[in-house]
């Protein structure tokens, strides 16, 4: 089962990811904080993380720095609003796989994900 | 001329005329004085020398009647020698001062005056005979009252034939037998002298009048007028005049000193004008610079608004799209439980519907609080307009809307993004459309202008609707402002399309007259095609 972890600091947000991935087979772990996030990440190791860019204490691009330095090869994709369009790019060169738009709709994040499974699949990376 | 003596300390010229008129007045008084005085000494001179002659005469007259010793004869020479005018009285008196003869007659066996020259001359006290003045004079002036009159005296010596006459009256031992003394009237002299004294005082009076007059006239001609007319021309200077020039032709140093000065005011005037002008040319650049500072610093309000509005909106949007994202989601996830052709089902569709425009209307305020980084392409102006004019036309809304299409033949190509330049259309006809209550003409054109020697490309839509209040129009392009009813109109179109020109590079203008109708000209940059 593929592991995926929210961080976002907007409950509804991860409610809402959690109750569209968890019927289609994902297993979804949230955090609310980029904190909390990395403090998951030390104690188990996830196939897919949905990281939200604007967030208080400690921003996206900054949790996006430590993933990618500390668990260099894990999928990243970023959620972000239309006005971090900027930030959302600078995310993708520093290493996030993909990017979806907020609002989202179950079926655009169910392909988004989707399309990091299939990618996975075809190199043969998961484990 | 008239006025310089009233004040004479104040005028060069009249401190010179009373200074030259004092000295003549002095030089000709001492030249009358001393002339007169001369001709009364010459007079004199002539007239003690007739007065001598006269006694000459007078002795031989009477010589040979004193040697006969004939005093008849003697009295009558003496007498017939007293009535000539001019003689008053001829006496002939001895030594010791007793008169023996005269011409009038009543006077023999008077005495002399002792004090009179008759005595005086030689001694200088009658009583001590022996003491002689070295000189002897014979004549004294007696002026008196109306007349004045000569005295000469002159001695009769004692001669061999005197003392050795048959008579024997003088002895040998007598130096001076008597004296012959006449009194002459200066009467006519006086006269003569008083008329030409008279003349020379005239003659000496029309001089200094004269020299002072033509002096007066000089001094008048060739300073104080001159000067007076210096004065004139620098209190005219002084009191801003700088037309007046003064006339003066002379080559003296009054003359160089009116040319200076005429030159002086030339140059002053050459530099007021210049000032003035250039005091006008600052004006002008300063009202320029201040309707330059203000258009700017009213643009940077604007913006500056419009930047803190946008960045508030955009703060806001941002937060609103994470409730959307539940929104959509449970809608979404309730959806699945009802059959799709189900009520139920058609009514989630609204709420995710109407969630997705929630969604627009944020992306769109976006768009305006921040640029877009869009794919740029190429758009044809013209097309694009044709296109939406078409589009439009079909709608319900302007059904009874006439459209005036004015479109250049020249195909305008900018760089940007289609769907954005067809918004900005869109917006524009909705606009004109509820400005026009959906009855009107839209006319539209295009045409190229340039601006900071840039091509440009001018889209105007005028419409023929109730216009705009002169004071909406600052707020015209500021987000959520709408004079549409609350449920029609977000106040975001021209905002939005303001934004997306703005990031084209572009402008928006305004003219609108409540009542007639409004214009607005959109202003994008032409793309330079490279030959």
């Amino acid at each position: 089962m593929n592991k995926i972890l929210v961080i976002d600091d907007e409950a509804i947000v991860r409610t809402s990811s959690k109750r569209t991935l968890v019927p289609e087979g994902y297993d979804v772990k949230l955090a609310e904080s980029g904190k909390s996030g990395i403090e998951i990440l030390e104690k188990e190791s996830f196939d897919l993380i949905l990281l939200d860019l604007k967030m208080p204490d400690m921003d996206g691009i900054e949790v996006l720095k430590v993933i990618m330095e500390r668990w260099p090869g894990t999928k990243v994709i970023i959620v972000t609003g239309y006005s971090t369009v900027d930030t959302a790019v600078q995310a993708l060169r520093l290493g996030a796989f993909n990017h979806i738009e907020k609002p989202f709709t179950p079926d655009s994040l169910l392909a988004a994900v989707r399309e990091v499974f299939e990618q996975s699949q075809g190199t043969g990376n998961a484990d | 001329m008239k006025n310089i003596f009233s004040n004479p300390e104040k005028s060069i010229a009249a401190k010179l005329i009373i200074a030259t008129g004092i000295l003549i007045v002095v030089v000709s008084f001492i030249f009358w004085y001393a002339t007169l005085k001369k001709q009364e000494k010459d007079i004199m001179s002539i007239a003690t020398s007739y007065g001598e002659s006269f006694v000459k005469f007078t002795k031989r007259s009477i010589n040979h009647s004193l040697l006969t010793h004939n005093p008849d004869e003697t009295q009558q020479v003496l007498e017939n020698l007293g009535t000539p005018e001019g003689v008053q009285k001829v006496t002939i008196y001895n030594h010791e001062g007793k008169v023996i003869y005269s011409s009038n007659a009543a006077n023999i066996g008077t005495a002399v005056d002792t004090a009179s020259v008759a005595c005086r001359s030689c001694h200088t006290d009658p009583a001590k005979s022996a003491a002689l003045l070295p000189a002897a004079v014979m004549w004294s002036v007696q002026k008196e009252k109306g007349a004045t009159s000569l005295k000469i005296v002159s001695q009769i010596s004692n001669e061999p034939a005197c003392y050795s006459a048959s008579c024997h009256v003088h002895s040998s031992e007598q130096s001076i037998v008597g004296f012959v003394e006449a009194d002459l009237s200066l009467a006519l002299l006086d006269e003569a002298l008083f008329k030409q004294g008279l003349a020379l005082t005239a003659y000496v009076a029309v001089f200094v009048l004269a020299v002072s007059l033509f002096l007066g006239i000089i001094n008048y001609k060739i300073v104080t007028h001159p000067v007076h007319e210096l004065s004139v021309g620098m209190e005219h200077a002084a009191s801003g005049d700088l037309d007046y020039s003064v006339d003066i032709k002379s080559v003296d140093e009054i003359g160089v000193l009116a040319s200076t000065f005429n030159h002086m005011i030339k140059d002053l005037k050459a530099a007021r004008e210049q000032r003035e002008r250039w005091t006008q040319t600052l004006e002008e650049e300063v009202a320029k610079k201040t309707e330059e500072i203000k258009k700017t610093q009213a643009g940077l309000i604007q913006t500056e608004k419009l930047a803190s509005l946008g960045r508030m909106a955009a703060g806001v949007a941002h937060e609103i799209n994470n409730p959307l994202t539940g929104v959509v989601t449970f809608a979404h996830l309730m959806k699945k439980r009802f059959p799709p052709d189900s009520i139920d089902s058609e009514d989630l569709d609204v709420i995710i519907e109407q969630a997705e425009r929630c969604a627009k209307i944020i992306k769109n305020l976006l768009t305006f609080a921040r640029a877009t980084p869009s794919e740029k392409g190429q758009i044809d102006i013209n097309n694009v307009l044709s296109r939406t004019i078409h589009l439009v036309r079909n709608q319900e809304k302007f059904h009874n809307i006439k459209f005036n299409i004015d479109l250049a033949e020249k195909s305008f190509i900018t760089l940007g993004e289609g769907s954005q330049f067809q918004q900005i259309c869109l917006n524009m006809f909705l606009n004109a459309a509820d400005a026009m209550n959906l009855r009107g003409t839209i006319s539209v054109a295009t045409r190229e202008v340039e601006e900071d020697g840039k091509p440009f490309v001018e889209i105007e839509y005028t419409d023929t609707g109730s216009g705009i209040k002169e004071e909406d129009l600052p707020k015209l392009f500021e987000p959520f402002f709408t004079t549409k009813p609350v449920d029609k109109g977000t106040g975001l179109g021209l905002s939005v399309s303001h934004g997306i020109v703005k990031h084209l590079g572009g402008s928006i203008r305004v003219d609108s007259t409540v009542g007639k109708g409004t214009s607005f000209f959109v202003r994008l940059p032409l793309l330079l095609r490279k030959a």
